[in-house]
């Protein structure tokens, strides 16, 4: 099945990827012919049963995992192309990626966190200390640059990883089940936080969930069952 | 922040493990540190000379030369100064405190090599004023307490007196100090005529003559004429430069080279196999972050970057540590232990501490850059 794209040139295009796994001499087909198209600037929520393929389908997207078969191209760029490393030097230039245990580095503080995908583009120490400062005055933790992880809140947290996410101007945030581990007001900030994103700055959102609610963030939902998209819903918001 | 200050705060996440990798790279380069620092010192023979010569008995350094022998050796035209030494060997108060005495011509010694020496018009002028004035080298005036005008008492382990006694009496009329830290200062220069008096034995011989060869002249095949004008005579020689005259002599006692080399290795590779397990082990609990950095865009080199700038940081940390506890030694201890420590014990060392940070880094590294993003996340 084929979601079907808002403009005639999508930002996002998955073409008959294929993507199983094995489990000693066992194989299990997570998709065998997975279709997808995303408008650039599209909020689209990926909803689906544990098992379906969602963490599958976001590390294809994000080019950490490569499909068996089957085209991904994002914007220019074919990741089912591209060896590993230039993966790696797309990631820092073209996506953000939000997780669900915000996995930031202990050792560093707020502003350090943030910093490190500034740490890969050619900026000066005060150029990467200024975009610091802006998103994370955007995120509303202006402030606590100097804070660790370990001293904030789970919502914080997230703020910061969304923070680190956009930091480097990226095109694309994927974001994997980014209200998972939050309580429900935390998460609403969030999502709206998200959805400010997507609005403003025009960002292209990918996000993983199993929450209703925060679906109801984004744009689209998709529903993915045994490698297949089942359903969308547009403009939930 | 930079990728440095990230490598060290990974460093750093674990003081307690960190300082003691510093401790452990700290301790081998201590040990290094000492015992290049003894090889290059005036235990050593870093410092000698490869131009300048030592003519010796070929029997053995304990068998005296005709001081006959002088005038044949000046004759070569490559012989460009010459000069004649007698050694005493003997102590000071006790027998441990073993002292070196050379007997020579103060005017020849200065010829063939008073500037490494640093024997300096002053000084030869003071060994003029009584025959049983000597220059005493600053390493052993240190080491022993001594002071210009000082008359000090030796006791010879075997050059005896005409009067049959041993106990020899002289006053310090100098201190010389050598050319730089690695000249030999440890003895002194008593004069020739006043021992060649007053010994019992082997009077007009020499247990050595010093060649000094002129500039272009090959040494080795002025050794080789040298030799083979005593070749057939009742005492041949064997000539050699200084500084395999001084190899030759450490090594009657022990291969002191071999025996550095096997210990300084012993302790690289004990620190090299504890840094590197701690390392891999320490790189294997941050699988999960690994795999975060990648995510974000840290390609493998990156990692590897990382990974061995933190070994790197180790090395450089504990390794300047033991390094700057070397020098400390030196400064306090080197004239009585002849430790010096010259640059190219340092450079040698800071080449060591490169080489070992990455050796170390490489694996630990290499298993990182390979994890996939993927396993890393698993590993959680």
């Amino acid at each position: 099945m084929t979601i079907t794209a808002q403009e005639a040139e999508p930002y996002i295009e998955l073409n008959g990827v294929r993507k199983g796994f094995k489990f000693g001499t066992e194989g299990i087909s997570i998709f065998s012919d997975l279709n997808l198209s995303i408008a650039r600037g599209d909020f689209v929520a990926v909803m689906g049963p544990s098992g379906s393929g969602k963490s599958t389908l976001l590390n294809i997207l994000s080019g950490i995992d490569s499909p068996d078969a089957g085209k991904v191209r994002i914007g220019k760029s074919h990741l089912d192309r591209m060896g590993e490393s230039a993966r790696s030097s797309w990631r820092a230039h073209n996506m953000g990626i939000v997780f669900q245990f915000y996995n930031l580095l202990p050792m560093l503080n707020t502003a350090q966190n943030v910093e490190l995908p500034l740490l890969l583009k050619p900026l000066t120490r005060r150029q990467r200390s200024a975009r610091v400062d802006t998103v994370l005055d955007l995120v509303g933790l202006n402030g606590r640059q100097k804070q660790y992880p370990n001293r904030m809140s789970g919502g914080q947290q997230q703020r910061v990883g969304i923070a680190r996410a956009i930091v480097a101007d990226p095109g694309l945030l994927l974001c994997d089940e980014p209200t998972g581990d939050l309580d429900r007001k935390s998460a609403n900030d969030i999502l709206e936080m998200l959805g400010f994103l997507n609005r403003e700055l025009n960002k292209t959102i990918v996000m993983v969930t199993h929450d209703p609610e925060a679906a109801r963030f984004a744009r689209r939902t998709l529903h993915l069952d045994k490698g297949t998209f089942i359903e969308q819903g547009m403009d939930s918001q | 922040m930079t990728f440095f200050q990230l490598a060290r705060r990974n460093a750093w996440r674990k003081p307690l493990r960190t300082m003691l990798l510093v401790f452990c790279v700290g301790v081998a380069f201590l040990i290094y540190g000492l015992t290049a620092s003894f090889l290059s010192g005036s235990q050593g023979s870093e410092g000698a000379s490869e131009n300048l010569l030592g003519v010796v008995n070929k029997a053995g350094r304990a068998q005296p030369l005709p001081l006959a022998y002088m005038n044949k050796i000046a004759a070569d035209k490559d012989v460009a100064a010459l000069a004649y030494m007698t050694r005493m060997r003997g102590f000071v108060g006790a027998e441990k405190n073993v002292v070196v005495t050379s007997a020579v011509d103060p005017r020849l010694i200065a010829g063939v090599n008073g500037k490494e020496l640093g024997l300096t018009p002053e000084l030869l002028a003071g060994l003029d004023q009584a025959r049983d004035s000597v220059l005493v080298g600053k390493a052993l005036a240190e080491a022993q307490g001594w002071s210009v005008g000082q008359r000090i008492g030796v006791t010879a382990f075997q050059m005896t007196k005409a009067n049959g006694g041993r106990d020899w009496s002289f006053e310090i009329s100098g201190i010389f100090n050598g050319a730089d830290a690695s000249t030999d200062t440890y003895f002194m220069i008593a004069r020739y005529d006043y021992v060649n008096a007053v010994r019992a034995r082997d009077r007009d011989t020499a247990d050595a003559f010093i060649v000094l060869p002129r500039e272009m002249a090959s040494p080795g095949l002025l050794a080789s004429r040298i030799d083979s004008l005593f070749a057939n005579s009742a005492a041949p020689t064997k000539t050699q430069s200084e500084k395999q005259f001084l190899e030759a002599f450490i090594r009657q006692f022990a291969d002191i080279g071999l025996i550095v080399n096997l210990v300084v290795g012993a302790a690289f590779a004990t620190i090299l196999m504890i840094v590197i397990n701690t390392m891999v082990f320490a790189i294997r609990e941050r699988t999960f972050e690994i795999g975060v950095l990648k995510t974000l865009g840290f390609s493998r080199s990156h990692i590897m970057v990382l990974i061995v700038g933190e070994t790197m940081l180790i090395f450089v940390t504990g390794g300047m540590i033991g390094l700057a506890l070397t020098k400390l030694a030196t400064v306090f201890a080197g004239p009585t232990f002849g430790l010096v420590f010259t640059p190219v014990v340092l450079v040698k060392a800071i080449l060591i501490i490169v080489v070992l940070g990455l050796v170390t880094g490489i694996l630990p590294a290499f298993n990182a850059m390979r994890m996939p993003i993927i396993n890393a996340f698993r590993s959680r």
